[in-house]
């Protein structure tokens, strides 16, 4: 019978270091592999668990890299998409390590504080009803279990300062803003816009690796349209949308030339973009004197963005 | 083999900052004998930007470019840019699944001498050659193999996920750029920002974020020793290549790395020169490498 080699990242409190663990390749989960570990040749070996059905959220740990709900995941299907028989297990990204595989999820509890993350019933309302479409809205977001998948695939917190708001409470404050029995409309999406809301690159991880395939990515296109509805358009990533908003009005496409400057203003292009510029002129791939000309049917284009300004939508 | 017949939906970068890869992708499709021709009057994507201020609108401006492509007859629209696939495509599966939203873009198309019917399939350079041309033709089309070329393969994030819209390969270890680099002749090496992403959708307001995550994708394939990264989106090749020196700013190591745009692999493996893939329109110069290596 074939052996798997898990290689686990291994944490006592002050020394890091990597075990090997062999098991026999069986049906199992990748949870099953490491609670059989655990049971019969390591007892010293951390990691959290719980519920065994993708519901508590608790046992999300990454294998060669990539962030996995171990009692979901089919140890078979890890083989098969890494075409190995090793695996090198380590805790989420972007968590404080306790030990071995267990992370602390304070991070998480911190910033769902920053988003409110409760409902704040309506005072205008006596009951808890809700629609069935108003529902709807909510049911998906709502379905999220905070395993902490989507912080550690997060490519901008990867290099973050400490200050963006993880993925997770993004999909936190979606839920509650669009929430028809909730009376604070608004506070959540400037509590995102504060933690900044732009500076999500919609790598689409998130929606890519959430066990419960909550499209985050997209939740947070609709933080960015309500924050503008509430008149928040002068950051730089609002701006920055709106200059393409604004080039394919009016020629169809992108004028690259003046990207930084609409996106940073007059002073800070001058101030920082000057040896950018340089280059870019130099290895011939800027003509400061280039502007696109409009594409053939603009004004087709043109009637497109008429129609969907007139169309009633919520944002 | 039946010949290959695409629209081609440039993208707007190559029509400015990225006019290099425009060059490579026509010269190489050319000489392998796939067929090109331009959507007319498309228009930017959107560019993972105009959905973040009106979604419909983020839907109908690819409805239209779709349109366009049906409307001069063909069944398949080629991209080169891992961003206007995904929004094309994007824009795409919601018109599929969604009546209503396709007949609402539809009355606001057909006014136009335009309708969206679904019959043009949105695909990739990259997908098409493994796909639609098939490696091992495009080995019986190398004439030089890159031998000595090491590369380090950079997928960027928008040409595989969300994998319910791109789904060509498993986002978690995708293969098609090793796939196709080793058809060409060259070695493949592994580094950990396969996987990283570039950055460019948020290049302003997190520019402290892209600049080092660019300078560790561009260290680790240098210490995995590769000679140049390769990139199937010139978002990427943006952030990586023209950003270079503002990332080197960050490190006391020389993160020099030159980056290549897919096609141009291709076309050095075809045995066109450096200089007819306009390599040479580059920031960071991959010339001096490529002297030693294409000998």
């Amino acid at each position: 019978m074939e052996t798997i080699t898990f290689n686990i990242k291994r944490f006592d409190g002050e020394r890091t270091w990597n075990q090997e663990y062999r098991l026999p390749r069986e049906t199992s989960t990748l949870l099953g592999c490491l609670t059989k570990i655990r049971e019969e040749q390591d007892p010293t070996l951390n990691f959290t668990s719980n519920c065994r059905a993708a519901i508590c959220g608790s046992c999300a740990v990454q294998v060669n890299g990539s962030a996995f709900l171990a009692c979901e995941t089919q140890l078979d299907a890890l083989l098969d998409t890494y075409q190995t028989t090793t695996l090198y297990l380590e805790p989420l990204n972007h968590f404080p390590v306790v030990r071995d595989l267990v992370v602390d999820f304070a991070p998480v509890e911190k910033g769902m504080r920053k988003v409110d993350a409760w409902l704040c019933p309506s005072k205008e309302r006596r009951d808890h009803l809700q629609s069935e479409a108003d529902f709807h809205k909510i049911a998906k977001p709502a379905d999220c279990i905070l395993c902490g998948v989507c912080v550690s695939e997060c490519r901008e917190l990867a290099y973050d300062d400490g200050t963006y708001l993880p993925p997770a409470m993004m999909n936190k404050a979606y839920r509650f803003e669009r929430d028809s029995r909730d009376g604070e409309r608004g506070k959540r999406v400037l509590a995102a816009l504060k933690n900044n809301l732009w500076k999500c690159i919609h790598c689409e991880q998130c929606s890519s690796k959430c066990p419960k395939k909550i499209p985050v990515a997209d939740e947070v296109s609709y933080l960015r349209r309500r924050a503008i509805a509430l008149g928040e358009t002068k950051s730089e990533g609002a701006r920055h949308a709106f200059s393409f908003y604004d080039d394919v009005r009016a020629t169809g496409l992108l004028n690259e030339t003046m990207l930084a400057l609409r996106t940073e203003g007059l002073g800070k292009t001058v101030a920082n973009r000057m040896p950018f510029a340089i280059r870019m002129v130099a290895a011939g791939k800027m003509n400061p004197l280039h502007a696109p000309k409009p594409v053939p049917g603009i004004e087709s284009v043109r009637k497109l963005y008429e129609f969907s300004q007139k169309m009633e939508k919520e944002v | 083999m039946a010949k290959l017949r695409y629209a081609f939906f440039p993208g707007c970068t190559l029509e400015s900052a990225a006019g290099e890869l425009k060059v490579s992708t026509e010269k190489t499709c050319k000489a392998l004998g796939i067929e090109l021709a331009e959507v007319p009057g498309w228009t930017c994507c959107g560019a993972a930007q105009i959905q973040d201020i009106d979604d419909f609108l983020g839907v109908a401006i690819n409805a239209r470019n779709i349109a366009l492509a049906e409307k001069a007859g063909f069944d398949k629209m080629l991209t080169v840019c891992n961003t206007c696939t995904l929004m094309l495509r994007t824009a795409k599966k919601r018109l599929d699944e969604d009546e209503a939203l396709r007949a609402k873009v539809n009355e606001a198309l057909v006014p136009m001498g335009l309708r969206y019917e679904g019959t043009c399939e949105i695909t990739h350079y990259l997908w098409a050659l493994v796909q639609d041309y098939g490696l091992d033709n495009l080995k019986k089309r190398v004439k030089r193999p890159l031998s000595n070329l090491s590369v380090a393969n950079f997928y960027g994030c928008h040409i595989l996920m969300p994998p319910d819209v791109m789904g060509f390969e498993n986002p978690r270890n995708p293969r098609s750029m090793e796939m196709l680099a080793e058809a060409l002749g060259a070695r493949n090496v592994d580094f950990e920002q396969r996987l990283a992403c570039c950055g460019f959708h948020a290049i302003y307001p997190a520019e402290c974020e892209a600049l080092a995550s660019n300078g560790v994708s561009c260290l680790t394939a240098r210490a995995a020793g590769a000679d140049c990264l390769v990139t199937p989106c010139p978002l990427c090749h943006m952030a990586i290549d023209m950003w270079q020196a503002d990332s080197q700013k960050r490190f006391d190591a020389d993160i020099t790395m030159p980056v290549l745009h897919l096609p141009q692999l291709v076309g050095l493996a075809l045995g066109f020169t450096p200089k007819e893939m306009a390599i040479d329109r580059h920031v960071v110069k991959a010339a001096p490498m490529l002297e030693r290596k294409l000998t």
